[in-house]
């Protein structure tokens, strides 16, 4: 039995670590250019994709080979139906021009350009996924959210809701010339099986996902999942090709193919790699997916130059040319450290653009096994002791937007409920609900108490709990937040504060960020900061279900539960109705704000972009669902500007220069910026 | 000294070290630094020393008052009155009730009617506060920059412009309290070149107001007597001088219990080994060549991320690998002294083991100990510095030296001087002053210039 793959804790520790200066931004390793990649690969047992029995799965060892299937067995069905989707716009835009090197850095050397097997999910993975290696069946367009093709060009969902037919697009081919054919699909799952790569991730997640993956002739496949889905090309359908003709797999794969160079299904292949320093890609001249309708402006660069620099000096070499584009990430450095030359004379531009994505769960959890937490109006109290906008104003340059609900960012989240404001007054009320008062021994109620406070002042002042609300039992208003992030600190003291003057003694207790995170999942804890990441669809179940709420190591980190709840799950996740789903998702999140056992933090709904003035974005900037920058290359070099910059920078003029720096082409703060209110 | 013997060696050992200037006058400055930190709370606390209302006294150090009982305004954003008093928004409140009432009487005249108007209105100006010398704490955010604006905003909003006035007033913002007063601020407020927002934010940002120029700046604020953060505010808008102040407490009287501590014991187990020898000695020195080699940060690290750490738990973990260095010294030393001819007359005078280890021996094994002590505790004090630094020492909101290292390093605060200064300024005093006494008392001890045998 594992609990969580090493996957997930790194996961969790990224969580954990994002600096809260910092957006909780889609870390590297989720980044990905489809929704398929990322259910396949980044989110892992944590999020999406654990399996319903929880967090906890067992891998059965002895997955070594699977038993060949017979060619004859597999065939289309008769009546078959196929689908496709050309009728959506393109993702990038047409005035996207092709050519030039796009400069851009990653944080580490990647360890390995692999795609399974060990540290395969480090800084470079999402390079791999986007633009090399993993290019799925079908993806979701990133602004209509329909199904998109990508290596298939038509596929067939059958009754059962899990097995899926595909066409493979028959221009499809490696880097190398070779055809892509159906067997290099099967291939990917038996590789995924297999011990060799030393990956039980994907061990696991072929386990849990595929039924099996059969070749019915070159460019036809079919794909049976374990089970039914309302969303099976979502869960299905991400599977990409590895190239059989060329991939040996044994005992010595992982290490042979540590830094072998790539033979890729995408439109970039690594080129040249200067070890410790730098990645280079160079685009493929000739790419099959060329004619594909949706990847029209995008890819646009002949070459992508990617050099390892620390996070911190992004912006040094902004400034020195040695980088085209820059995403920050801290609300500090963005208000305070972009006032230089080159951009007040608009050689340097700066946008702030939003994104939908989901921003999955991440904020205070109270565990609703302590004893403290067991009255629900003490926990409503603190609710409304969490003043985030003071939070906001002083600590985070007033940037970030107060999270709501408990699928935020997702079409699931129930736009009714609002946050609760700061409001003392009321929180005093629910705490004199729930039988807790100041005590009456912080004032002497005679003379005689008096100048014994007095005497025992000189030489101990008045010791600092004293003021701390009690019940009748004499229980303090006392518990201990348990988090593993540093960068949280800041805000947590300062919660601290507030809530120490409404007589409420939280105390801190910083861990280490891996014993913070399972002191979570083990419910040993009486609140807890910790997040986790969503996908585009919820999963409610490995959250809120009965079935969490007796064990522990779980994500149901709280000890939830309830019938009701469990009936809106199971609606959720087999109703083929979208709307008896949203009901239900909409009562779930409802439930859960009145249950108030969650106060949500913050969300950068939004990336920080700085560029030099040639590289050229659409009007739109990126599309809706962009995660990461890098998720949709729909940007390019226009050399006509390349030259204006430089011959500007050469005389010193400046260019106009926009005040406003947000682009919300999609209206997505409207939906985001919500006003407090009384609340339940 | 008379309940102290002390031998005429003694005796010159502390003439000389008080002949030492520097060592000397570093003794007395940071004895005086140790003394003032045990006060701390009567030093730096945002509660107020002394408030006298209405003819009578109150020591908030010691009894909790809430508002209501000095009739103080709830902050805006709370609304209830059930909270702690701010001492320090109370006597600038009194002070501005003082202001207004000078200013009204110079109005009123000798009108006696007026005038008990006058007291009535101003029931406060007769009362005041006295704050300590640093009145913050050193765990409260002070976001009185970025807010303050917001909040006389919202208050002129309601039309309350004498409340308005107060609030300036109270927070020494005089030109916007005249202009308030005489009704300017209304004509600057529309004027779009003074404050291009129309509110008073725009006015800070236009520089039409040159005294509101700081205001609108989020922490970490630079030192600023008039609001009395002597060396400004951290990265969470708490006072530096406060908590560097506290931070001194802790690091020091945790050096002192930590050095204490294990010099005692060291000196005990060292002298124990050198005066008794063999076996025991042999046995005991395989157990501290375990000890000392393990390696002590990597414990302390462990045992911080798998608990909380707290004084006395830091305290304890050191302890154990503290004391054994001193036990080498004690013991060579112990082991030349007790074959000296004093050493063997004592013993045949039948004297105790205790008596020869503590009376006779000890004395003349003094040097190691009184050299290294200082040292010591200078290594205690970088120890938890430095934990704190790296973030395993106490835990957060705890007021420490390494903490405010910490956020001085951060790359978004290396230009705010005042962060950087004011620890690393704290740190290199203390322990000059610490090595100076140190190095004084090594000379005052030099065995080469006295020796007990002779």
């Amino acid at each position: 039995m594992k609990t969580l793959t090493p996957i997930g804790v790194v996961l969790g520790l990224l969580i954990l670590t994002g600096a809260l200066a910092t957006p909780i931004v889609p870390w590297v390793a989720r980044s990905s250019g489809s929704e398929e990649a990322n259910a396949s690969s980044v989110t892992p047992s944590v999020e999406e994709h654990a399996d319903p029995s929880g967090v906890t799965t067992s891998l059965d060892p002895g997955t070594d080979e699977p038993e060949p299937l017979p060619d004859d067995v597999v065939s289309l069905p008769e009546d078959i139906l196929w689908e496709t989707n050309y009728d959506d716009p393109p993702i990038g835009s047409s005035d996207a021009v092709r050519g030039g090197t796009f400069n851009y850095s990653i944080g580490q050397y990647p360890m390995t350009f692999r795609l399974m097997g060990p540290n395969s999910n480090d800084a470079f993975a999402g390079w791999n996924r986007a633009f090399t290696m993993s290019f799925g069946l079908v993806s979701r367009h990133p602004v209509t959210d329909n199904y998109i093709p990508r290596v298939a060009t038509h596929w067939s969902v059958q009754e059962d809701q899990r097995t899926i037919y595909f066409q493979i697009d028959p221009d499809a081919e490696w880097s190398d010339g070779n055809p892509i054919t159906a067997s290099d699909f099967v291939f990917t799952w038996r590789m995924m099986r297999s011990e060799h790569i030393v990956d039980p991730f994907y061990n696991n997640y072929a386990e849990q996902f595929y039924e099996s993956v059969d070749r019915i002739d070159d460019h036809t496949l079919r794909i049976v999942g374990t089970r039914p889905s309302w969303r099976p090309l979502s869960d299905y359908g991400g599977l990409w090709p590895t190239p059989e003709h060329a991939t040996e797999l044994d005992e010595n794969w992982v290490s042979r193919t540590n830094n072998q160079h790539q033979i890729a299904v995408g439109p970039y292949v690594v080129s040249s790699v200067s070890r410790g320093e730098s990645v280079t890609l160079e685009r493929l001249d000739e790419w099959w997916g060329d004619g594909n309708h949706y990847f029209q402006g995008m890819y646009n660069f002949d070459r992508i130059h990617l050099r390892v620099v620390p996070i911190e000096r992004n912006l040094d070499y902004l400034r020195r040319g040695e980088l085209d584009l820059v995403v920050e990430n801290n609300a500090r450095a963005w208000n305070e450290d972009y006032i230089f030359p080159a951009v007040q004379n608009g050689w340097i531009r700066r946008a702030r653009v939003f994104v939908d994505t989901p921003s999955g769960v991440y904020g205070l959890h109270m565990n609703l096994e302590a004893p403290i937490f067991q009255n629900r109006d003490f926990r409503r109290a603190m609710h409304h002791l969490f003043n985030f906008d003071r939070l906001n104003r002083n600590l985070m340059f007033d940037e970030y937007f107060r999270q709501v609900s408990f699928f935020e960012g997702t079409e699931y989240a129930n736009p009714e409920i609002q946050p609760r404001e700061f409001n003392p007054a009321r929180a005093k009320e629910y705490l004199e609900r729930a039988g807790y008062r100041r005590p009456e021994h912080i004032r002497g109620r005679n003379v005689a108490q008096n100048v014994g406070n007095a005497l025992r002042g000189l030489l101990f002042t008045r010791s600092d709990t004293d003021d701390v609300l009690v019940n009748e039992r004499g229980e303090k208003a006392s518990f201990t937040v348990i988090y593993g992030s540093p960068g949280l600190t800041r805000h947590l003291t300062v919660m601290q504060q507030e809530y120490r003057r409404a007589g409420v003694d939280m105390r801190l207790r910083l861990l280490e960020p891996g014993t913070a995170f399972e002191r979570g999942l083990e419910r040993k804890y009486e609140m807890t900061v910790t997040g986790r990441t969503a996908g585009f669809y919820p999963s409610p179940r490995q959250y809120l279900h009965t079935d969490f709420k007796e064990a522990v190591n779980n994500n149901n980190i709280w000890g939830f539960g309830t019938s009701e709840v469990d009936e809106l799950i199971e609606v959720y996740e087999e109703n083929l109705d979208f709307d008896a789903r949203l009901r239900a998702m909409h009562r779930i999140d409802e439930i859960v704000h009145e249950e108030a056992f969650y106060i949500p933090f913050w969300r950068a709904p939004f990336i920080w972009l700085a560029h030099w003035d040639y590289l050229r974005f659409p009007d739109f900037y990126l599309p809706r669902r962009t995660q990461q920058v890098t998720d949709y290359m729909v940007y390019w070099i226009d050399p006509e500007r390349r030259e204006a910059l430089t011959e500007a920078m050469r005389t010193g003029e400046a260019f106009p220069v926009e005040e406003d720096l947000d682009v919300d082409y999609y209206g997505i703060r409207e939906v985001v910026d919500q006003e407090p209110g009384v609340g339940p | 000294m008379r309940w102290l013997k002390l031998d005429p060696i003694t005796q010159k050992r502390i003439d000389r070290f008080r002949g030492i200037k520097r060592g000397y006058y570093s003794l007395i400055l940071l004895g005086i630094a140790m003394v003032l930190s045990i006060f701390a709370p009567y030093l730096a606390e945002s509660r107020a020393l002394l408030v006298w209302y209405d003819g009578r006294p109150y020591l908030p150090t010691f009894e909790y008052y809430d508002m209501d009982s000095f009739g103080q305004e709830p902050p805006l954003a709370w609304g209830m009155g059930d909270l702690e008093t701010e001492y320090l928004r109370l006597q600038r409140e009194w002070r501005a009730e003082r202001y207004f009432y000078d200013r009204e009487r110079a109005e009123v005249g000798d009108d006696p009617a007026a005038l008990a108007a006058l007291d009535e209105k101003f029931p406060n100006r007769r009362n005041y506060v006295v704050m300590p010398p640093i009145p913050w704490n050193p765990y409260e955010s002070d976001f009185w920059y970025n807010e303050v604006l917001n909040e006389i905003q919202a208050v002129l909003d309601e039309g309350a412009e004498e409340r308005a006035e107060m609030m300036a007033r109270r927070d020494g913002l005089d030109e916007l309290a005249d202009a308030i007063h005489t009704g300017r601020i209304h004509g600057l407020l529309d004027d779009v070149d003074a404050s291009p927002t129309g509110d008073l934010l725009g006015l800070a940002r236009s520089g039409a107001m040159p005294s509101l120029e700081r205001l609108g700046e989020v922490p970490p604020t630079p030192p600023d007597f008039g609001r009395r953060h002597y060396l400004g505010t951290d990265s969470q808008g708490r006072d530096v001088a406060s908590r560097l102040f506290y931070g001194f407490r802790i690091s020091i009287f945790f050096a002192l219990f930590l050095v204490l501590f294990g010099q005692l014991l060291g000196t005990i187990v060292g002298s124990l080994q050198g005066y008794l020898g063999g076996r025991f000695d042999i046995l005991s020195q395989r157990v501290l060549e375990v000890l000392i080699a393990i390696p002590f940060l990597y414990v302390v690290i462990i045992m911080a991320a798998l608990f909380a750490p707290t004084f006395w738990m830091l305290l304890a973990i050191m302890a154990v690998f503290q004391w054994i260095s001193i036990t080498f010294y004690m013991r060579t030393e112990m082991y030349r002294e007790k074959t000296r001819e004093y050493c063997l007359a004592a013993k045949s005078y039948g004297a105790s083991h205790l008596r020869i280890i503590f009376r006779h021996l000890l004395p003349n094994c003094l040097t190691p100990l009184v050299t290294f002590t200082p040292f010591a505790i200078v290594g205690a004090v970088f120890a938890l510095t430095g934990l704190d630094y790296l973030g395993y020492g106490m835990p957060p909101p705890t007021p420490s030296w390494g903490e405010l290292i910490d956020q001085a390093l951060m790359p978004e605060n290396r230009d705010k001087l005042w962060l950087t200064l004011a620890p690393f300024g704290a740190i290199t005093v203390t322990l000059v002053l610490v090595v100076f006494i140190g190095e004084s008392v090594r000379e005052a001890f030099d065995p080469k210039r006295y020796a007990r045998y002779e």
